[in-house]
C-alpha cells in the first residue's frame, strides 16, 4: 500500500472538514460543559438517558419507522417485481407516480393531509407511517427498482415457480434474498428517514423524538444540545459501520 | 400483455380496439390505492380547497391575498434564499465530488457517502444548535474570529436574519450537491480521456470539448433540485427565525397552527399551491435531464 499524498483531494477533504466538522465540534463542546462544577463532564448525555421521556420517545419513533419500512416492503416488492416480470403499459405511470411527492414541498403536503383525511384516522398516529410512506417513497422505489433491473428476475421467478414455490415464497424466498443489498439500501434509507422526519410531523402535532428535542431546549438547552449530537452522531457511526461492511455495490450490481 | 390488439377480422365490435384486462393493473391496485389515499387525495383536496372562499364558493381571493404583502416578501425570500443557497454550493460541491470520485479509495467513498446522506438530511433544532453554537453570539468561532479582530456582530448580522440562515443552509446544500452530482461523474468513463488523449488533446481540450457539455445537463439539474430543497425547507427556518424573516413555509405553519390568523380561512392552502408551482417549475426539470442523462450513465 504504497499511495503518494494527493494534493487536490487532501485539500478538497481538508476545507470539507473545516466546514462540516467545526459547527459540530463547536456544539459538542457545548454540550459536554458542567456549568455548575466548571469544567467538562458528561453530566448532560447521562441526564438526557436517563430521562424518561428519552426512551418513550426513541420507542415511538423507533417503531413509527418499523411500520413505515414495513408498508414500503409490503407494497413496493411486490408491486415492482409484477411490474418488472409483466411488462405492464401501467409501469411508466407508476414510475412517474413515485417521483411525484420530490414535487411537492412537505409544507404544502402537511396542510394537504390535515383538511383531508378523517377525525378518526388524524386521531391516530398511525397516519405517519403512511405519510412516512410517501415522502420516502422516490427514494425506496428507484433503490429496488435498479435492485431489480439487475437481477434475472424472470429465470428466477420460473425456477422458483417451476419446482412448487406460490409467489409468497417465491418473493420472500428468492427475490427478497437475491437483492438484499437494495433491500437493506431501502430499509435503511425509510427508517432514517422516518426516524428524523420533523416538517410534517410537528405541523399535524404529533410527537416524536425530533421534536421532542424542541421541548427539551426550553428547559434545559444543554441537554438538547446533548440529545442532538447524540441524533447526528449514532446513525452516522450505525450507517458507516454497515457499509464498510456490506459487500461492494459494484460488485453486486454486475450481471 | 395488457393491451390486446385484435386485428383484421374480428367480428365484434369491441374486439377491434385495444382491450384492458384487469390482469395487466390488478397487481398495482394496492399501490395506487395507498398512493392515491395518502398523497394524490390529499394533494387535490389542497389544490381544491385554495379556490374556496370562507362561504365555500370558488374565488381567487386566496391567490390575489397570496401575491399581497407580507407574502409577497415571504415568496421573494424563499426564492432567493433557494438560489442563493443552490448558487453558492453548487461548483464547490460538484468540484467536491470530482475529487472524491476520482480520486478517493473505495472506503473513503462509501464513508463520505454515508456522511452526506446524513448531513443532507439534517435541519431543524440539531443543526439551529450546530451553527448557533459556532457563530452565534457565544458561538466558538465568532470568538476566535473576534480574537483576531473581526467581530462578525459589529453590524446587522445574527442567525436569524437572511445572510444568516442561508450560511445555515449550506451546511445541508453543500453535501446535497455531492451526493446528486456524484452519479455523474462515476460514469465519466477513463477511455473517453484517453480516448481524447490519443487524438491529441490536452487536459484543457478534454474538459472543454468532452468533461463539460457531458456533465452540464448533470449540474443544471443539480442545482435545480438544491433550489427546491432551500426553497422549501422549513424546520431550519423555524428553529433559527422568531417571526423577524418573512419565508414562505414559515409563513403557511403559521397558519396551519392558526398562530397567525388571517381573514381568509384558506389562504394558507392557496400560498401551498403557489408553493407547489414553483417547486415544480425546478423539480420537474431536474426528473427530465435526469432521466436523459441516465441513458448515457448506464454502464
Amino acid at each position: 500500500m504504497k499511495r503518494r499524498i494527493d494534493i487536490p483531494l487532501v485539500a478538497t477533504l481538508s476545507v470539507l472538514g473545516f466546514f462540516v466538522f467545526i459547527p459540530m465540534l463547536s456544539a459538542f463542546e457545548f454540550s459536554i460543559r458542567t456549568p455548575l462544577k466548571g469544567g467538562y463532564g458528561w453530566d448532560q448525555y447521562i441526564w438526557a438517558v436517563t430521562e424518561e421521556d428519552f426512551m418513550h420517545y426513541i420507542l415511538r419513533s423507533g417503531w413509527l419507522a418499523a411500520v413505515t419500512v414495513v408498508i414500503t416492503l409490503l407494497i413496493l416488492v411486490p408491486t415492482l417485481t409484477w411490474l418488472h416480470l409483466s411488462q405492464s403499459k401501467i409501469r411508466p405511470l407508476i414510475d412517474g407516480l413515485s417521483l411525484l411527492p420530490l414535487v411537492i414541498p412537505v409544507v404544502a403536503f402537511a396542510v394537504g393531509a390535515q383538511i383531508s383525511f378523517p377525525e378518526f384516522m388524524q386521531n391516530t398516529v398511525l397516519e405517519l407511517p403512511f405519510l412516512y410512506f410517501v415522502l420516502a417513497l422516490p427514494y425506496a422505489y428507484r433503490s429496488l427498482d435498479i435492485g431489480l433491473s439487475s437481477i434475472p428476475l424472470k429465470t428466477l421467478t420460473e425456477a422458483a415457480r417451476s419446482t412448487g414455490a406460490n409467489w409468497l415464497k417465491t418473493i420472500t424466498a428468492v427475490i427478497i434474498p437475491v437483492i438484499r443489498g437494495a433491500v437493506m439500501a431501502t430499509v435503511a434509507l425509510t427508517f432514517a428517514l422516518s426516524l428524523g422526519e420533523y416538517t410534517l410531523t410537528v405541523l399535524l402535532h404529533w410527537d416524536t423524538f425530533p421534536t421532542w428535542v424542541t421541548y427539551v431546549a426550553q428547559e434545559n438547552l444543554l441537554g438538547a444540545i446533548a440529545i442532538s449530537m447524540m441524533s447526528l452522531i449514532i446513525p452516522f457511526l450505525v450507517l458507516t459501520g454497515l457499509t464498510l461492511l456490506a459487500p461492494e455495490r459494484s460488485a453486486q450490481r454486475r450481471k | 400483455m395488457g393491451f390486446k390488439f385484435k386485428g383484421e377480422g374480428a367480428s365484434t365490435r369491441g374486439r377491434a380496439f385495444l382491450t384492458f384486462s384487469p390482469r395487466s393493473f390488478l397487481p398495482a391496485i394496492p399501490f395506487l390505492l395507498i398512493f392515491g389515499y395518502f398523497f394524490l387525495f390529499p394533494i387535490s383536496r389542497l389544490i381544491y380547497v385554495a379556490f374556496l372562499s370562507n362561504e365555500n364558493t370558488l374565488t381567487f381571493s386566496n391567490f390575489v391575498t397570496a401575491f399581497q404583502e407580507p407574502y409577497r416578501t415571504g415568496f421573494i425570500n424563499s426564492i432567493r434564499i433557494g438560489l442563493f443557497s443552490a448558487g453558492i454550493t453548487a461548483i464547490p460541491g460538484a468540484i467536491a465530488a470530482y475529487f472524491i470520485e476520482t480520486r478517493g479509495p473505495s472506503k473513503l467513498r462509501r464513508t463520505i457517502a454515508v456522511m452526506s446522506g446524513v448531513l443532507a438530511n439534517t435541519g431543524g433544532v440539531p443543526l439551529a444548535f450546530m451553527f448557533t453554537a459556532a457563530i452565534g453570539l457565544q458561538g466558538q468561532l465568532t470568538k476566535a474570529l473576534k480574537a483576531a479582530g473581526w467581530d462578525i456582530y459589529s453590524g446587522h448580522f445574527s442567525l436569524g436574519t437572511f445572510t444568516g440562515l442561508l450560511i445555515v443552509y449550506l451546511y445541508f446544500q453543500l453535501p446535497l450537491m455531492v451526493i446528486v452530482f456524484s452519479p455523474a461523474i462515476v460514469s465519466l468513463r477513463t477511455e473517453w480521456i484517453e480516448a481524447a488523449r490519443n487524438l491529441g488533446a490536452n487536459q484543457f481540450n478534454y474538459w472543454i470539448r468532452i468533461g463539460v457539455p457531458l456533465l452540464f445537463p448533470s449540474f443544471i439539474a443539480s442545482f435545480l433540485l438544491l433550489f427546491a430543497s432551500g426553497f422549501s425547507a422549513y424546520a431550519t427556518a423555524n428553529a433559527l427565525t422568531v417571526g423577524n424573516l418573512p419565508l414562505t413555509p414559515l409563513q403557511i405553519g403559521g397558519l396551519l397552527d392558526g398562530n397567525v390568523s388571517a381573514q381568509q380561512l384558506n389562504l394558507g392552502k392557496a400560498l401551498g399551491v403557489v408553493m407547489i408551482l414553483i417547486s415544480a417549475m425546478a423539480v420537474v426539470p431536474y426528473l427530465v435531464i435526469q432521466r436523459r442523462a441516465a441513458k448515457w450513465q448506464q454502464r
